[in-house]
């Protein structure tokens, strides 16, 4: 596999040599990225030397905890000149970003014929990543559309999956969950039959992992938070069945569920106290890992269960060109070559999250990483629309968040606790001008 | 003349560079928050973009359910939190104000946890907590107890523990100091009229402490309101609201709402009660000696 990365470098190299060079114009430029410490970006900066090599533009990064990332980048892209020339952001800053105007459009990237790769193939881009994290001006402001253009390409982009104990299930003839009613089913079977063992970890705790844990489940049972016209619905029944289900798996889950976060659950499940998890596939490659993880070798993975629907999660972050940074172009390149068939690649190898389909579909990671059929076909099921992305989003995640909160730990009426989560939510859009045209 | 008006001056001129450096580090960030609280402002905006509310946010406030709840948590956790370690701190200190062998290396060992980073603090509880390989269910297991939720069902509970265990020592070391400044002429004479023990501490060791006690109290009460990265790092709030102190939610408010109008009107809020609080204690205090010279005053009179 490494031979034949370097021979397409090499290759790369003498097509280079043979006509134009297009890194030429650029080659000593510096560029100051923003990366978060995440193991996808961890694994992109090992191969940042190659492109450095390849291209003569040197890359510094800037790397901090991503949940610091916003803070840092909300004052940073508010100055007239910026200090980075390439941002890394988490999917929910892109309504920030591009309704502050801050973020460059690609269109004019894409079509100067000196800066775009021909061979790009963003066809193979995972569709949900791009309009999850990408697009933005379409449908409802966040979605693709007729209206919509792209400003960030993913790059360390997440959905979800479900990882299982394929001994406990085998034991007890279990059968790998398919369905919601499957998967409940199972999640409350596993500590009768197996005592001491939760069915299934998952975030619970107080705000946006409960609020995170809930959505997980509205999209495949059918819901969603708005409608078309922005009336929250989150109190329908199928918003009413999702609330459920996380009781339930909260009720049947291992010890303490309730103040859980997602690493907390990932731990519950790596140390054997649980049977199921689903979140991210970020965590997956961490339950692989002898020096950290009790149940290597044991653990199935399936995609993650369908309710009236299938629907996984989009998350992560995309790569962006800020609109004051001062080497767009070089920027663009190295974007550009990043989320390249070959770059993603090179990234895949080293331990992070794939961009594109034909990546998912390569042999040499299929080897490595025995998840990697499984993620690509989840892929096609992630749906970019299981939580909106508009800029009131943060208050009522957390409110959504609190109050689910109370509906595992106070037993609280779930009805009544989502018609209030509506009607507060209803005032909140109201107040930021959502019903301006109705 | 010119002397004249130079020596009116010369006060001023002295206290001139502390006044400009109060106005630029202590008057300049208030007054842009005061500022701010009359906005609705999102941090991508520069103060000037954002759009003037009046009084808007503070009378939002006033009716959200959110804010009235954290507002319920905070004095709560304020009032157990200072009481408990006011007490336990006070006692502490009159038991070991005595030669013991050995005395530094205990109070240097008493005050260790307020050494300790905040978020360490939090770190090391949460993970004492935590329900399955947590010491406090571990030890209950072995000793045939049911396990306890701490950060679930008790987790008001378990951060005011936390707080005291870290935050006892501040009030133990300086009510060691206070005690051990008093005049032994008047224990002496206590001792000499037949005081008990007892006695002693309730007429004259405290009464004598007072004057500490109170700035001591003052500066955990005002501490406690502010308390964030140890509950940030215990429960993040939760379960529901259930552990979300103002400077939490202020926190919140500013980086995950991204409303800094709102949370700057919160911490007016909260600046607003803190000095009510202060004033209060100070008049306290003000009338408490003014009652006691009095007192006193009666006492020659009666005696002549």
């Amino acid at each position: 596999m490494l031979k034949s990365l370097k021979l397409g470098a090499l290759a790369a190299l003498m097509a280079g040599a043979a006509f134009a060079n297009p890194y030429e114009e650029y080659a000593g430029t510096t560029l100051i990225v923003n990366f978060p410490a995440h193991p996808h970006y961890n694994a992109a900066m090992k191969v940042l030397p190659e492109f450095t090599k390849e291209t003569g533009i040197e890359v510094e990064v800037d790397q901090l905890p991503y949940l610091k990332m916003r803070e840092r980048q909300t004052l940073e892209l508010a100055q007239d000149e910026g200090e980075y020339d390439l941002i890394a952001y988490v999917v929910f800053s892109k309504a920030d970003y591009v309704f502050a105007d801050q973020l460059e459009n690609l269109a004019k990237y894409f079509m100067n014929p000196k800066l775009a790769d021909p061979n790009y193939d963003a066809e193979d881009l995972i569709d949900g990543y791009v309009e999850n994290i990408g697009v933005a001006g379409g449908t409802k402001g966040y979605l693709p559309g007729k209206t919509g253009s792209l400003f960030g390409i993913p790059f360390g982009s997440e959905t979800s999956v479900l990882a299982y104990r394929k001994d406990i299930f085998e034991k007890h003839g279990i059968a790998e969950p398919e369905t919601y009613d499957q998967l409940l089913d199972a999640a409350c079977k596993i500590p009768e039959v197996e005592p001491g063992m939760g069915g299934m970890a998952s975030r619970a705790a107080s705000g946006h992992q409960a609020s995170h844990a809930f959505l997980l489940h509205l999209a495949p049972l059918g819901g969603r938070v708005f409608d078309d016209q922005w009336n929250p619905i989150i109190n329908n029944a199928a918003g009413v069945a999702a609330a459920e289900a996380l009781k339930t798996i909260v009720d049947c889950g291992p010890e303490g569920a309730m103040s859980f976060g997602p690493a907390e659950a990932a731990n519950a499940f790596s140390n054997g106290d649980a049977a199921m998890f689903m979140d991210s596939i970020a965590f997956m490659p961490g339950f692989e890992n002898p020096d950290r993880s009790k149940v290597v070798g044991k653990v199935g993975y399936a995609m993650h269960p369908k309710g009236v629907r299938r629907g996984s999660q989009t998350g992560g972050f995309g790569i962006a060109i800020p609109k004051n940074a001062e080497n767009k172009e070089a920027a663009f390149l190295l974007m550009q070559w990043l989320t390249s068939k070959k770059g993603d690649l090179m990234v895949a190898m080293e331990g992070g999250n794939p961009s594109r389909f034909s990546t998912y579909q390569d042999a040499g990671l299929n080897e490595k990483f025995p998840f990697a059929s499984t993620f690509g076909e989840a892929l096609k099921y992630a749906d970019p629309d299981w939580r909106p992305i508009i800029p009131v989003w943060g208050k009522i995640n957390a409110d959504i968040g609190t109050t689910l909160s109370k509906v595992l730990t106070e037993d609280l009426d779930i009805q009544e606790a989502l018609d209030g989560v509506a009607d507060r939510t209803k005032a909140v859009m109201e107040d930021a001008g959502y019903y301006t045209w109705q | 003349m010119r002397i004249a008006m130079a020596n009116r001056m010369t006060p001023y001129m002295f206290m001139a560079p502390a006044v400009i450096i109060m106005a630029i580090a202590l008057l300049y960030p208030l007054g842009y928050m005061v500022w701010g609280s009359f906005r609705e402002w999102n941090p991508s905006q520069s103060i000037g973009e954002a759009e003037f509310v009046g009084l808007k946010n503070y009378i939002f406030l006033w009716s959200d359910p959110n804010f009235h709840e954290s507002l319920g948590v905070t004095l709560r956790f304020a009032f157990f939190v200072v009481t408990i370690e006011m007490v336990l701190g006070v006692g502490l200190a009159l038991l070991l104000d005595r030669d013991i062998r050995g005395m530094s290396v205990l109070r240097t060992m008493f005050i260790l946890p307020m050494m300790i980073a905040p978020v360490v603090v939090g770190l090391m509880w949460r993970y004492m907590y935590h329900p399955t390989i947590g010491t406090f269910n571990r030890f209950l297991e072995t000793i045939g107890l049911p396990k306890v939720d701490w950060l679930g069902d008790y987790a008001l509970t378990s951060i005011i523990i936390a707080d005291i265990w870290q935050w006892t020592p501040f009030i133990f070391i300086l009510s060691l100091a206070a005690l051990q400044s008093l005049p032994r002429s008047a224990l002496e004479a206590a001792r000499i009229d037949g005081a008990t023990p007892w006695q002693q501490i309730i007429h004259i060791k405290l009464p004598l402490m007072m004057p500490v006690l109170i700035v001591t109290g003052l500066l955990r009460l005002i501490d406690a309101f502010k308390v964030l990265e140890v509950i940030l790092v215990m429960t993040n709030g939760g379960p529901g609201l259930s552990t979300e102190i103002l400077a939490l939610r202020i926190s919140r408010t500013a980086t995950e709402f991204r409303e800094l109008g709102v949370a700057a009107a919160m911490s007016n809020y909260l600046l607003i009660l803190l000095l009510l609080l202060t004033v209060a204690m100070f008049g306290f205090t003000r009338w408490q000696e003014a009652r006691a010279a009095k007192l006193r005053m009666v006492a020659q009179d009666d005696d002549q």
